[in-house]
């Protein structure tokens, strides 16, 4: 497909979709069910607001939402109580299906949210968003609703006016521009379009999320990206700018962990799709180092890329899906 | 007289039962406060405020929803009843905290915390949540409710908003409310006369002078405040200190805020106060003015400085009697909900209701903490009180329980 022609039909602005009581008519004509999945870790900082405005404007004011879930790590902090205390599903990531065990990251609770939740959309928000609103939701679920040949919606953003110390700019991000785009316009040159591939909001259609398999690490996203691209080609995506997005600050040496997973997870993806085939054995340690004094020292973080296999292919999921019937 | 306080007994029983069937409405409420909040709402630029508050009343379903010459959002729930009054709901829009100031809220279960939160996103966020509460519940009123986010009210704004609306509308309102975020139990009904002022000091430096040497316009602006702060705020005389209001001192004067210079070693070119004198008489008033015209001039004089005193708000004393039925019944409402009253004698809405002979008073909403820096909070469970006792005092007017005085 033609990059700027999918530019031209398939990215979108919140603002689009102002008129909620239109996407609900929409949404019920066809019957669909949308879940919002809130994946969290010690973030009782924000989480309270995100439920605030979630509940009141996308299920009680305009019925958008059906589910509005969050499924956390293993918080010590309060996320659990603030989360509960504004109406949502809590959910531990360790208890859903405690059979198959409990990997660490936010993509098994991304992954777990599938098994879950009863949805045929689910839209994930992540929790550390400090100017939440309304439009981080029905921005990324109504391409969905209003289009069927999209199947995938990621969200992008604006710089803000103003930012201090603590907050910064997000639109095209360093690790994008630097390294995800980079390696995208060597390998899969059409997913370049993607103005914003590591944002943590999408919306996607069960029938999707269900067959791709779900890295837990910092490759989630990357690894999404080119699944569904193999499978179902880039018009299968669809992108609305949500103007700002305003949220924690990554540290560099942060950013260094999220660039490893990302890497990892594209390599595996390069070697398994038969593009590069003769890959050595990647490893799982990332080493950086730091100066105390004149003293220079190597740290080394161990970081497995695990991954979790399409739900489709979990026995518990086709069972509660019906799908062997 | 027995049906009057049968309605008003009436309206306390409603009251009181009123805050469990408000807790469906909590998120709501906190939902629309968030979205105000997070919108900067500087004085003169609040349209980006009035946008989204008028939107919530279309979405409502109400009638006229409109913007007026300065940019108040307006809107009305038309009542039942056939005789044509009007009850004006009004809180204030902008807040003190530039548009550069991160406007992002923080919700624990406890409170909401961020810039201007209480004082007064919370009370543009009830008038918003106000319409939807009222429908849901069944509550009908007979009379025209006016719901108005009011433009340009603090500062050199001077209650610009309100003062437009109720010099230019033909609606005939019969009772004004003004809602405040904060503090739950604020009951203001009369209001002390005051005047806004603004003094700043220039000073002219020599380029080829050394830094030292140079004359600072902070210590000439602090002769001024000397010379202000000697003169004496005097008595107010018998006929209008009769005005039925708490003690406090007759004459106040606010040392607010000052601003001047660039750096600690480098004397200060330019400086500024602001200030507000309060009193019961405005003739006072006018009588300190003329004095601090006077000291400015004399220490303008003497020290080459450039000095222009500007007066930049005004309001004038007045009010209902606290025997009026608006204030008894209220004071009743609260009671009834366990909220106790706190007067005060300076309210500028209010001075702007007695300007038009509109019976007014201030409420406040619920517990603020920090109020006017950016830590600013309010908490989360009085809230609902807050509005329970808005919707009581709204009933008190709708039921003509305020209407014997």
């Amino acid at each position: 497909m033609d990059i700027n022609r999918w530019l031209q039909t398939n990215t979108f602005h919140h603002r689009q979709f102002w008129d909620l009581m239109r996407l609900i008519e929409e949404k019920e004509r066809q019957g669909l069910r949308v879940s919002l999945c809130i994946p969290t870790l010690n973030e009782e900082k924000t989480i309270g607001k995100e439920l605030v405005l979630f509940r009141s404007e996308l299920m009680d004011r305009y019925p958008l939402l059906d589910e509005l879930a969050v499924i956390d790590s293993g918080s010590t902090d309060r996320t659990l109580e603030v989360a509960a205390a504004f109406g949502a599903d809590v959910y531990l990531s360790s208890d859903i299906l405690p059979q198959l065990g409990n990997k660490r990251g936010k993509g098994e609770n991304l992954w777990k949210a599938i098994y879950q939740l009863n949805s045929d959309i689910i839209c994930y928000v992540d929790a550390d968003i400090k100017n939440i609103h309304p439009r981080f939701a029905y921005g990324l679920i109504a391409p969905l609703i209003y289009q069927p040949s999209i199947k995938y919606v990621k969200a992008f953003y604006d710089r803000p006016l103003a930012t201090s110390n603590e907050i910064r700019p997000s639109g095209g991000g360093r690790a994008t521009e630097i390294l995800v785009r980079p390696l995208f316009s060597l390998f899969f040159p059409e997913l370049t379009a993607l103005i914003q591939p590591l944002s943590g909001e999408y919306a996607v259609r069960r029938e999707v999320l269900e067959c791709i398999p779900f890295p837990m690490g910092y490759g989630v996203e990357t690894s999404h990206l080119i699944d569904v691209y193999s499978e179902w080609g880039l018009e299968a995506f669809a992108q609305t700018d949500l103007d700002q997005r305003v949220h924690r600050h990554q540290p560099t040496r942060d950013l260094g962990k999220m660039a490893f997973g990302i890497l990892r997870a594209f390599f595996s993806r390069l070697r398994s799709r038969g593009i590069v085939p003769d890959l050595p054995p990647l490893t799982p340690l990332l080493r950086q180092f730091q100066v105390q004094g004149r003293e220079y020292e190597q740290v080394i973080f161990e970081l497995p890329e695990e991954e979790r296999p399409p739900m489709i292919e979990i026995p518990e999921y086709r069972a509660k899906r019906g799908l062997d019937a | 007289m027995t049906e009057a306080i049968s309605q008003e007994d009436q309206v306390l029983h409603r009251v009181r039962r009123l805050p469990p069937s408000l807790e469906g409405f909590r998120e709501m409420l906190l939902a629309n406060l968030i979205m105000i909040g997070e919108i900067p709402a500087p004085t003169y630029a609040e349209s980006q405020r009035i946008e989204f508050l008028k939107q919530r009343f279309t979405e409502c379903g109400l009638s006229n929803c409109s913007t007026d010459d300065v940019g108040n959002g307006l809107a009305v729930l038309p009542g039942s009843g056939e005789r044509r009054r009007s009850v004006l709901l009004t809180a204030h829009a902008d807040t003190p905290f530039s548009s550069t100031v991160p406007h992002t809220l923080t919700v624990d279960t406890q409170r909401i915390t961020g810039p201007a939160v209480a004082d007064n996103s919370l009370g543009l966020a009830v008038l918003a949540t106000l319409p939807s509460i009222l429908e849901q519940l069944d509550i009908r009123l007979r009379s025209d409710i006016v719901l108005m986010g009011a433009t340009r009210s603090l500062g050199r704004g001077d209650l610009a908003g309100l003062r437009f609306f109720l010099e230019n509308n033909d609606l005939p309102i019969t009772a004004g409310i003004s809602v405040e975020g904060a503090q739950l139990g604020r009951l203001h009904y009369a209001s002390l006369a005051s005047l806004g002022g603004e003094i700043r000091c220039t000073v002219r430096q020599e380029s080829d002078a050394e830094e030292g040497s140079q004359p600072s316009a902070i210590a000439e602006l602090t002769e001024v405040i000397d010379r202000i702060r000697a003169l004496p705020l005097p008595e107010v005389p018998d006929p209008i200190r009769a005005l039925p209001l708490p003690e406090v001192p007759d004459t106040t004067l606010v040392l607010g805020a000052v601003e001047g210079g660039t750096s600690y070693k480098t004397p200060a070119k330019s400086a500024l106060l602001r200030f507000q004198l309060r009193s019961e008489a405005g003739k006072v008033l006018a009588d300190l003015e003329q004095r601090i015209e006077g000291i400015v001039e004399e220490v303008s004089l003497d020290s080459g400085a450039e000095i222009r005193f500007e007066v930049i708000a005004r309001t004038n004393a007045g009010g209902i009697p606290a025997d009026h039925p608006l204030v008894i019944q209220t004071r009743r409402i609260m009671a009834s909900l366990g909220i106790q009253p706190r007067s005060d004698r300076f309210s500028s809405t209010v001075s702007s209701f007695i300007e038009h002979h509109v019976p007014s008073i201030t409420l406040g909403i619920s517990k603020a903490h920090n109020l006017s820096q950016c830590d600013e909070s309010v908490e989360i469970e009085p809230m609902l009180k807050g509005v329970a006792q808005l919707i009581g005092v709204l009933l008190t007017i709708d039921g003509d329980c305020c209407d014997g005085h």
